[in-house]
C-alpha cells in the first residue's frame, strides 16, 4: 500500500499493553458510535425537515383554498411557500448526505443515486400526467387532487420498493411508505379542499412521527 | 477462557477501531483513507502501520486508483475480515460473561 505519507510515525504503534477485555468492549462500543455518527446519514433530522414541509407547505396551500367556492386551487403565494420549502429541504438533505457519505464508495453509492433518480423521474412522469389530464379537459377540483396526491405517492411507492434493497429488510422505510400510501389515496376521498389538510396533518404528521421513533424501530 | 483466545491481529486499540469502523459499511463498500483517518483520529503513518498488518492478515483490502492530486487510496473490510470480527466479538461476549459475577 502506498498513500504517500510519511512513514516515520508508524513505528511500534501497536500498544497492547493494558488492554483488557472490558477496555476492548469500551473501545468497540466508542468506534461503533463513532463510525455511527460520523458515516451514517441521520435520517431523523432529515425526516424532521421534509415531515415539516409536508405539514407547512401542504398546511399553507389548504388554508389558500379554505372556503373557496367555486373551487380555484392553491393561491401563488402558497404554492410558492411549499416550493421554497421543499427546495430548502433539499439542499439540507444533500448537504447532510454529502458530509456523511464523503470518502465512501461501493454499492451504496449507485444505491443513493437510483433511489434520488427514482424519486426524481417518478414525479417529473407524474407531474406531465397531471398537464396532460388538464388538457384533456379535467377539472380542477380533479387535477388539484391528482396534484396534491403526486408527493406523496411518489415517496410512498419508492420508499416501499427501496426498503427491501439491503440483506436487511429496512422496517422504518417500508412503514413510512405504505402510510404515505394510504394517505395519498384514502384521503383523497375527502375532496380537494380537505385533502390538503389531510396530506398536511397524517402526511407530515406521520414522517414527523418517523423522525422520533425511527431510531428505536432500527435498533429492534 | 482467556485473553489468547481472542484474535492478535485485532486486539489492538487501533486496530479494533479500523476493523470496527470498517465494518459499519455496507458490505462491498469502502472508505477512502483519508476519511478513516479523520474517524479514527491517527497519523497517516500509523495508520499505515495497522492498515498494513490488517491486510497481511487478509482482513482488509486497500486499492489506490488515479495519479497526482485526483489520487485516492479506499480501504475495504474482507469477508474474511468480518468473520474475524464476529468471532473476535464473540470470544469478548464469552470473557466478559465468564468474568461478571452471577
Amino acid at each position: 500500500m502506498n498513500t504517500g505519507a510519511d512513514m516515520k510515525d508508524g513505528a511500534d504503534t501497536d500498544g497492547t499493553a493494558g488492554m483488557d477485555v472490558q477496555a476492548a468492549a469500551a473501545i468497540m462500543a466508542q468506534a461503533h458510535e463513532r463510525a455511527r455518527r460520523e458515516l451514517a446519514v441521520r435520517r431523523p433530522v432529515l425526516f424532521l425537515a421534509w415531515g415539516l414541509v409536508v405539514l407547512v407547505g401542504y398546511g399553507a396551500m389548504w388554508l389558500s383554498v379554505r372556503g373557496q367556492h367555486p373551487f380555484h386551487g392553491p393561491t401563488a403565494p402558497a404554492i410558492a411557500t411549499l416550493v421554497g420549502l421543499f427546495l430548502l429541504a433539499a439542499v439540507m438533505t444533500v448537504w447532510f448526505v454529502d458530509r456523511a457519505t464523503s470518502g465512501i464508495g461501493g454499492p451504496s453509492t449507485l444505491q443513493r443515486g437510483i433511489f434520488v433518480l427514482a424519486l426524481a423521474a417518478g414525479a417529473f412522469a407524474l407531474v406531465v400526467e397531471k398537464n396532460t389530464l388538464s388538457y384533456a379537459g379535467a377539472g380542477r377540483p380533479v387535477v388539484a387532487l391528482f396534484g396534491a396526491a403526486i408527493p406523496l405517492l411518489v415517496t410512498g411507492l419508492v420508499f416501499v420498493a427501496s426498503s427491501a434493497i439491503n440483506a436487511r429488510l429496512d422496517w422504518p422505510r417500508l412503514a413510512l411508505g405504505l402510510w404515505l400510501l394510504a394517505v395519498a389515496a384514502e384521503g383523497a376521498w375527502s375532496g380537494p379542499v380537505t385533502y390538503l389538510a389531510v396530506c398536511a396533518l397524517a402526511g407530515g404528521g406521520g414522517i414527523l412521527l418517523m423522525a422520533a421513533v425511527e431510531p428505536r424501530l432500527r435498533r429492534s | 477462557m482467556n485473553e489468547d483466545g481472542l484474535d492478535p491481529v485485532i486486539h489492538v486499540p487501533a486496530r479494533l477501531r479500523i476493523v470496527v469502523t470498517l465494518a459499519s459499511l455496507r458490505d462491498g463498500d469502502d472508505l477512502s483513507f483519508t476519511r478513516l483517518q479523520d474517524v479514527i483520529g491517527l497519523t497517516p503513518g500509523n495508520l499505515i502501520t495497522h492498515l498494513r498488518k490488517l491486510e497481511d492478515a487478509g482482513y482488509i483490502l486497500t486499492e489506490r486508483t488515479g495519479n497526482g492530486t485526483s489520487a485516492r487510496t479506499s480501504v475495504a473490510l474482507t469477508h474474511g475480515g468480518r468473520a474475524a470480527l464476529e468471532r473476535y466479538t464473540m470470544v469478548l461476549r464469552q470473557l466478559l460473561d465468564s468474568a461478571s459475577p452471577h
